[in-house]
């Protein structure tokens, strides 16, 4: 497709105002959906570890921990959710999910804490780590540790679909500027031709520099004024202006 | 021999108005499935095909030709209902047909026992095992006409031993009204299980002698709902740790699977040991449905770190064969003791297929919960040989889609054929009006009952657990014996 030289800059413009556009909606989207499901992800965390916390109570102090282990296995199950441990009163690990061993960035750990804690598990990968203590922490502490990297994928994969959306609009836009662009300077180029049509004394205008005469809008009213000046010239006998430069750029 | 008996002319069992089980709906076959029967006589026929041509004519014994196409067929039509699992429905095999009995009572001419155990996946050796030992009890029972005229009929689903199809199961076992379930596998299907069976505790469901030795079904607030007959896990990991502890192993392990059933034999150990004023040395653990092939190195590399003197394994055969196997060539030459629930025979059935086995074989030690079947002078044992020389009883084909060879004898098919010979007896109780609400009344009233195995069987209100003794054994040989010295485990084979 050819694009006229008057209108490349514009055409230019108008990429770079998408992919603007694109890079400042992908910025945004991403802060936005990272932040929102980060925090979607925290609570869901934090609720499943306070209901475990909740039901542990009384399988802590009336059944052994295959029970236990049972419980936590099942929240394990939900996605997102990478491990779950539970800590004694004391400190010690009395059920968790851990395959094939407690990683001793846990192991050496505060067992009782239930501030969020950024983890980067060897091996693993990184985890947002939320607890709830059990019974106000008298009974021991659950933690549970959300995969961040499942978070990203998610987001990465929203992101993914926006971008897709809006790389196909960037497309059908640009080739739809470079249609209604040319659709635009057509008219301009029958002006030049019939300029150095004009200038070299043409004087039976062809059928396209007719409807070009007929034309009301600015390349009639140019391509009118270029008819009158040449027929102004001829009347004073002056010299015939000469088809240089322009009927070069006619013919591009 | 299996026998498919087809559906009755009526579902009685059906409440008005239930639609009919997922599975027969998308497999009109399927409605022809019957429970699989441990039994030779075929009393009841469905008007229709096969079973139209004796429709009216009195119950009469069918051939062995005859009940071994049966079979066949019917395992075809439940090779249909068991895809049913992929889609999240029960895992039906012959288990589509609603028992026949009106609610809470036994049928006229069947006694039916729904059972939901691992026929797939790794640990499905365990499962097959446990039915073979039963089914060849239970055959010889049949063949003698039953109890109190009744034949027993074994309703099968395959649960792979995972907890949501077993939870599934469950349900629709108990929806089929089945009169008790029977010869369950596994903590973490057992565990998750319960809730449900306590659901339905007041319409007396009761769980009989699952395989498996974990606390939830011994204890409040499950212990009601379930009858256990095998020592538990507690008595087996607190027998191995005293006896570790005695011979100078003060260092002890725990490699376990990191599930219910890993949870309660780690517990069962760490407790032990407390009684010894110890802690675990160390403890590294595996996921359920491991293979033999599975790499267990990094788990091996955890427990070195922490210097085992003995390493107790909580697990199935397949990860314990691999645990087994890559202790030794990395060096962790210790003795390695297995549970009940490993499955003995299966677990050295891996680990012989290794070049110089001997090399690995020479550190297990297994608690079992059964004596040894090599032992003949127990009545049991010889009882045992006897019927399943007999019987021959064969996996369920139709669920077991996978390769696997049968086990002549072995210590799970034997605990099988123990509880379903403590099961007949139950039934028997029951008196000539089996009633699920008689159940209990019947178990109680088990007090130092003779299985043939020189400990006396006793239930009562405080007492759900009917055996407690451990056996411990190595290997020599190729196959387990019963273990002598302690202090010599790993050290060979054992003196004469």
């Amino acid at each position: 497709m050819k694009v006229h030289k008057l209108f490349r800059k514009t055409l230019f413009g108008v990429l770079f105002l998408f992919f603007l556009i694109l890079l400042s909606t992908s910025l945004l989207w991403y802060r936005t959906i990272d932040r929102q499901l980060s925090e979607e992800y925290e609570t869901n965390s934090r609720n499943i570890a306070k209901t475990i916390a909740d039901s542990s109570v009384d399988i802590l102090l009336n059944r052994d921990l295959s029970a236990l282990q049972s419980l936590i296995d099942q929240f394990a199950e939900i996605q997102s959710i990478d491990y779950i441990y539970i800590t004694s009163e004391t400190g010690e690990f009395i059920a968790h999910t851990f395959v094939p061993g407690i990683p001793s960035d846990i192991r050496d750990s505060d067992p009782n804490n239930t501030e969020p804690v950024q983890r980067q598990l060897p091996g693993m990968g990184s985890f947002v780590e939320v607890g709830s203590p059990i019974l106000a922490g008298v009974a021991g502490t659950v933690h549970v540790g959300m995969d961040t990297d499942h978070v990203s994928l998610k987001v990465q994969r929203a992101m993914g679909q926006q971008n897709y959306l809006i790389s196909i609009l960037v497309v059908v836009g640009f080739l739809s500027s470079i249609w209604f662009v040319n659709l635009a300077a057509k008219p301009l180029g029958e002006l030049l031709g019939y300029a150095v049509a004009v200038a070299r004394g043409d004087a039976d205008p062809e059928d396209d520099a007719r409807r070009l005469l007929a034309r009301d809008d600015e390349a009639g009213h140019l391509a009118r004024l270029f008819s009158h000046l040449s027929r102004s010239r001829e009347d004073a006998g002056g010299p015939r202006p000469e088809p240089d430069g322009g009927a070069e750029a006619a013919g591009q | 021999m299996l026998d498919i008996r087809p559906t009755p002319p009526h579902a009685p069992m059906t409440a008005p108005g239930r639609p009919a089980p997922r599975a027969a709906l998308a497999n009109p076959q399927v409605r022809d499935a019957g429970a699989v029967r441990p039994a030779a006589a075929s009393g009841q026929h469905r008007p229709g095909r096969r079973a139209r041509r004796q429709e009216g004519s009195p119950s009469r014994p069918v051939s062995r030709r005859i009940l071994l196409r049966n079979a066949l067929s019917g395992c075809a039509l439940l090779a249909g209902a068991k895809g049913a699992q992929a889609s999240g429905r029960p895992a039906a095999a012959a288990g589509t047909r609603p028992a026949r009995g009106v609610r809470g009572r036994a049928a006229q001419d069947e006694i039916v026992l729904g059972v939901s155990a691992a026929f797939s996946g790794s640990s499905r050796g365990l499962g097959i095992e446990l039915y073979r030992g039963a089914t060849a009890y239970f055959e010889h029972v049949n063949q003698r006409g039953g109890v109190g005229g009744r034949q027993i009929v074994l309703k099968l689903y395959d649960d792979g031993y995972q907890p949501d199809p077993s939870v599934q199961n469950t349900s629709a076992l108990i929806e089929d009204q089945v009169f008790l379930l029977f010869g369950y596998v596994g903590t973490p299907t057992v565990t998750r299980v319960l809730p449900l069976l306590k659901k339905f505790q007041d319409d007396n469901f009761y769980l009989f002698f699952p395989f498996t030795g974990a606390q939830p079904q011994r204890e409040p607030p499950y212990g009601d709902v379930a009858f256990n007959l095998r020592a538990s896990y507690r008595q087996e990991t607190g027998g191995l740790v005293d006896n570790f502890v005695e011979s100078g192993r003060n260092r002890i392990g725990v490699f376990y699977q990191a599930d219910a059933y890993g949870r309660s034999g780690w517990e069962g150990v760490k407790r032990a040991l407390e009684r010894h004023g110890r802690e675990l040395a160390g403890e590294a653990t595996y996921r359920r449905g491991a293979q033999f092939t599975a790499s267990m190195r990094r788990q091996v590399e955890i427990l070195q770190e922490s210097d085992p003197q003995a390493v107790i394994c909580v697990g199935s055969y397949n990860a314990c064969a691999a645990f087994a196997r890559d202790a030794v060539n990395l060096g962790l030459e210790v003795p390695m003791a297995n549970l009940s629930f490993v499955g003995s025979e299966n677990l050295l059935g891996r680990l012989t297929t290794l070049e110089d086995s001997g090399r690995y074989t020479q550190f297990l030690v297994n608690s079992q919960v059964v004596p040894s079947y090599h032992d003949s002078s127990i009545p049991a044992v010889r009882e045992y040989h006897d019927m399943m020389e007999r019987y021959d009883p064969q996996p369920p084909e139709a669920l077991v889609t996978e390769e696997y060879e049968p086990v002549a004898r072995s210590f799970v098919s034997l605990e099988g054929f123990l509880n379903a010979k403590l099961m007949v007896e139950i039934l028997g109780r029951l008196g000539d009006d089996p009633q699920r609400s008689d159940l209990e009344r019947a178990v109680f009233s088990v007090r130092d009952f003779d299985l043939g195995i020189g400990e006396l069987a006793s239930f009562g209100p405080d007492r759900r657990q009917g055996l407690q003794r451990v056996y411990y054994t190595v290997v020599e040989d190729d196959r387990f014996v019963t273990l002598e010295d302690w202090a010599a485990v790993g050290a060979g084979p054992q003196a004469e």
